[in-house]
């Protein structure tokens, strides 16, 4: 056995990565079989959407796209992109900024009650948020806010999303701190060693803060649900379930062909900011 | 570095200012200009309905110049979370689409007016006064019924007749249906029907023709464990038989006609309410019949005319008067009701339902035969059911998915429900 | 939650009379506050006091729409004691968190781990790994769930197992799966932790003759242990508090037979549909301080396997 494998052996690094790549496929196969159906769902006829087992559909119903691109209720899908769009935007600036500035202070700053309130940001993850709703819910409606897109996005600015505080704290964490012990050295204030020297090491967790929060807002349905009143300030989330009402008659088929519309434009921000990603690994890691 | 302590109470002053100045923006939201009243609607629905619904609004602006109508539309479910929240924080619409199961509530709750007051503009003559009590909660009238539904067996008229089972015709008892669908699995080779054990609609209309009702005047539970029993006891045969669905089949429902056993060509026929019915002709495009509901053995009818939906006027509207107005345009305003056509249900003003019924188009039109082919024969509806009932329907199906499931005997979940109806009604 | 969890200088405090003279006084918390300010009037206004509200709720019998009527701890007994519906919803919630919270990581790593040695093919292989994450649970993918899932359905014929989501014994693993399939999350933020260890950390343990497995232990696992801990911490929080997958899949009823109501879809069921506000906050403060306990535990743990590297120099 070993004598005739010795040429093959030659390569053994090769090998190891074909399987790799094999395996990956394989599991990719797996992994978007479901989002292969969600496509070709979007083009069956109203039949065959639900009933229907079978992957492909018996013929193409490009109907389908055509109701869901005519917008809902004489708001048109552009105004619906465009205001989901206003959003998300708004949501990943705002994470970002204020995020970083909470995690720099609970990772790098001294400052009183530092650990309990840590522990306290903690907790304010654990709470599930249908309990705070309507609480939340009366003070927007007392300040105004209600049917205006700051309930979704004013938040955001104000770093209530602890899950990316932590995230971010953790990043920090990870950092020599030689880098800054030489700022400071050099003359630099806690505010210039934070721009200078700790943002751009820590792009990779901004990056991920910006990817999940417009992904994350994008999809969110009951938040918009609750604040939204006119339809044209809707999103293509809210106009997605728009089309299947339990007590009425449902269009299924839209709905999928609207899921997919939808779909587009997270996917090219994905597209777009891991190719970033890739670029502030480089930039941080491997020179750090 | 002293410099920094007032660096940072400047930067959280400038924050707070900052946020002070947002809340400033955000408040001008009810104020239109022009000295226009500005009303907001709210509804359930589907697009189809957004459309016809902006039209007869866009007419009522039309006719009443100083009024300015919002309208929101979102599904039934979700329409139901965003109006709790809203008239729980004490911002509930000046019009408001309401159910049946959340008027009492929404009553008790002090979230609607008093329609009595608007007498002088909102007409309630045309209205059959049994219809129109429903909406009616100690002698208040708090919501006007806007559209009549009824239940009904929609049925695959292809896979029937090729059955060879006889079709169903003006009336038959509740064992009389339970034969037929037992010749029709046999016949067919998948069940006649869904299982009707999961649904408090279903047992409603059972119980009914046996003389009861599911809640009493004041609000108590109407029946008692035995009677839950014998219609478990009574479905769950069916179920074993292969007659109705199955467990698997059943627990798929989810609201929509698509996700029903007729839906997915899994079963003939399906016990629903008329108007969603018109959605089986999309997925079985060969045709969809109506035949009523079964009736109590001794012929005594269970189904009733229930309001599909009704319209309120949130107590705390600033211009009652106005949205009265638009309450009455919605329900008696014949061009209205000709733009709005069968999309909330049958109208339930008299004059319009008989003007409108020759213009109906497609299964609106069925619709329409069907409910008039029931008219005179059926008894008053019963009032709103109490707000509890909001929590019980759902745990009538859990209750009942136990029995189907077979962790539980229909004795067992029948006392189990009833112990939680109980308790629900209490609170 | 205590103070000892955060590493760093709030531990030290005790040692109060060392500590001046490892780290003269050089800063005032004035840029402190600065950076917090955001956070802080975030989480007074938006967090704090709903919060409040909510404990306050949690002692009331409130239906939404009359005033909040205090019933004291009747809430909590009646939770405890009378309800077993609860009870089943709180093992169903225990049972998703364990199939769940392991899968999804161990997947995560496998596959960030993968693509870390992969030269060419990487950004594809990332977009589409994370691909499944872009949708959330939303009610087309629940769809397209129970249709995989279904009697009939792809699984059925590959596994022949029958249909998933309506069967009571396998609907929870459908929902779980669904979770599972969105890897994305733990993975990109594996990937940026892989990618911040120095590159010189491997070439020094190659130079000392680790291989690669060797590399893995001494290198990876320690370095990664910040990133591995914080995923650890977040979905596990988060698997405590499903909700949508749950919701989307069982039809917002929790079915078949209550196999899929976790916590969060009972609490939305008590407090929304069933309009007993008060109850459902009793149950989101029980739960509250449930994963409290859990994350305090995993912070203790963390003492001894979690490395920070600007500590291991300090």
């Amino acid at each position: 056995m070993t004598t005739t494998t010795t040429p093959v052996v030659r390569k053994p690094v090769a090998w190891g990565r074909i399987a790799l790549h094999v395996g990956c496929l394989a599991a990719l196969l797996v992994m978007l079989y479901p989002l292969a159906w969600l496509l070709a769902t979007s083009l069956k006829p109203a039949d065959e959407v639900i009933a229907s087992l079978d992957l492909l559909p018996s013929r193409l119903e490009w109907s389908n796209y055509s109701t869901a691109l005519d917008g809902v209720n004489d708001v048109s899908i552009w105004r619906l992109l465009s205001n989901s769009l206003l959003i998300a935007g708004g949501a990943v600036l705002g994470n970002v900024i204020s995020c970083s500035l909470a995690a720099y202070a609970f990772a790098r700053l001294r400052f009183r009650f530092r650990g309990p309130l840590f522990a306290f940001m903690i907790a304010t993850i654990m709470l599930p948020h249908h309990a705070v709703l309507i609480p939340q819910y009366i003070i927007f409606n007392q300040l105004g806010l209600v049917n205006t897109y700051w309930p979704l996005i004013l938040p955001k600015f104000l770093a209530t999303e602890a899950f990316f505080v932590f995230l971010i704290v953790q990043f920090m964490r990870g950092l020599p701190r030689e880098l800054e012990e030489a700022a400071r050295i050099d003359g630099c204030g806690p505010f210039r060693s934070f721009f200078k020297v700790v943002l751009p090491l820590t792009r990779p967790a901004l990056i991920t803060t910006a990817i999940f929060t417009f992904i994350w807002t994008w999809n969110d349905f009951f938040t918009q649900l609750i604040y939204l009143f006119d339809p044209d300030k809707f999103t293509l989330t809210l106009a997605l379930r728009s089309f299947v009402d339990a007590s009425s008659t449902s269009a299924f088929g839209p709905m999928f062909a609207l899921s997919v519309i939808a779909l587009l434009p997270i996917v090219l921000f994905f597209l777009a900011f891991q190719r970033l990603l890739v670029e502030g690994m480089a930039s941080s890691g491997l020179k750090g | 570095m002293p410099g920094h302590r007032t660096k940072g109470f400047c930067a959280s002053a400038a924050a707070l200012a900052l946020c002070a100045m947002l809340a400033g923006c955000g408040g001008s939201g009810e104020s239109v200009g022009g000295g226009k009243v500005v009303l907001r609607y709210t509804w359930w629905g589907n697009p189809d309905r957004a459309e016809r619904t902006e039209q007869a609004v866009a007419l009522f602006e039309k006719q009443h110049p100083n009024i300015q109508v919002r309208t929101s539309f979102s599904a039934y479910e979700a329409y139901k979370q965003k109006l709790a929240v809203q008239a729980s924080g004490g911002d509930a619409p000046d019009v408001m689409q309401l159910d049946y199961r959340q008027i009492d509530q929404y009553a008790s709750g002090g979230v609607l007016l008093d329609l009595a007051e608007q007498k002088a503009v909102l007409r309630t003559g045309e209205i059959d006064p049994g219809l129109l009590a429903t909406g009616r909660l100690d002698d208040t009238q708090y919501a006007i019924p806007q559209g009549r539904g009824t239940e009904t067996v929609a049925y695959d008229v292809k896979a029937w007749k090729a059955s060879g089972v006889p079709l169903p015709g003006k009336s038959w008892t509740w064992s009389e249906w339970a034969d037929t669908m037992r010749a029709l699995a046999k016949k067919t080779g998948k069940p006649g029907a869904t299982d009707p054990g999961q649904s408090e609609d279903c047992f409603e209309v059972w119980l009914r023709g046996r003389g009861k009702s599911l809640y009493t005047e004041d609000g108590g539970l109407g029946f008692t464990a035995d009677d839950l029993t014998r219609w478990w006891t009574f479905t769950d045969k069916l179920r074993r038989e292969g007659a109705v669905s199955p467990a698997e089949q059943t627990t798929q429902l989810d609201g929509s006609v698509e996700n029903t056993p007729l839906g997915r060509g899994e079963a003939v026929s399906d016990a629903n309410w008329d108007a969603p019915a018109s959605g089986f002709l999309a997925l079985i495009p060969t045709g969809v019949a109506l035949a009523p509901m079964p009736s109590g053995e001794d012929g005594t009818p269970g189904q009733y005319f229930k309001p599909s939906m009704f319209l309120g006027v949130g107590a705390g509207t600033n211009h009652p008067k106005e949205a009265a107005q638009l309450v009455d345009f919605l329900i008696n305003d014949e061009q209205a009701a000709r733009i709005l056509g069968a999309s909330r249900g049958i109208p339930v003003n008299e004059s319009i339902r008989e003007e409108t019924a020759s213009q109906l188009k497609d299964f609106d039109k069925t619709i329409a035969e069907y409910q008039s082919s029931l008219e005179g024969s059926l008894k008053d509806p019963p009032q709103a059911p109490p707000s509890g009932d909001n929590a019980l329907q759902a745990t009538f199906q859990r209750d009942y998915d136990q029995v189907s499931y077979e962790r539980m005997s229909p004795r067992e979940a029948a006392e189990n429900y009833v112990t939680e109806a109980k308790a629900e009604l209490r609170s | 939650m205590t103070t000892t969890d955060i590493p760093a200088p709030a531990t030290r405090k005790p040692g109060a009379t060392t500590t001046p003279k490892r780290r003269p006084r050089r800063e005032s918390q004035g840029p402190a506050w600065v950076f917090l300010s955001p956070w802080v009037l975030g989480a007074i206004v938006l967090t704090l006091l709903p919060m409040a509200v909510s404990l306050y709720l949690s002692f009331t019998d409130y239906d939404l729409f009359n005033p909040p009527r205090w019933v004291g701890l009747r809430n909590y007994v009646q939770m405890f004691t009378e309800d077993p519906r609860y009870w089943r919803s709180v093992v169903t919630t225990l049972t998703y968190v364990v199939i769940a919270v392991p899968l999804q990581l161990a997947l995560a790593l496998a596959v960030a781990l993968a693509l870390k040695s992969m030269k060419r093919g990487k950004g594809f292989y990332r977009s589409a790994f994370y691909a499944p994450s872009l949708l959330g649970a939303s009610m087309s993918i629940a769809l397209v769930w129970r249709a995989v899932f279904n009697d009939g359905g792809t699984v059925d014929n590959l596994l022949g197992t029958g249909g998933w989501v309506n069967k009571p014994g396998w609907a929870l693993l459908a929902v779980a799966l669904l979770t599972v399939w969105q890897f994305g999350a733990p993975m990109v933020i594996f990937l940026a932790g892989l990618q911040q260890i120095p590159a010189e950390l491997y070439e020094a343990a190659a130079v000392d003759g680790a291989g690669k497995w060797r590399q893995f232990l001494s290198v990876t696992v320690p370095m990664l242990s910040p990133v591995l801990f914080f995923n650890l911490v977040l979905q596990t929080i988060q698997a405590f508090q499903v909700f949508t997958p749950a919701f989307a899949i069982g039809a917002g009823k929790g079915g078949p037979a209550d196999s899929t109501l976790v916590y969060t879809l009972y609490l939305y069921d008590r407090g929304f549909v069933a309009s007993h506000m008060g109850y459902a906050s009793a149950m989101a403060w029980v739960l509250l301080i449930v994963i409290g306990v859990v994350t305090a535990v995993l912070f203790r743990t963390s003492r001894s396997w979690v490395f920070y590297a600007s500590e291991g120099d300090r």
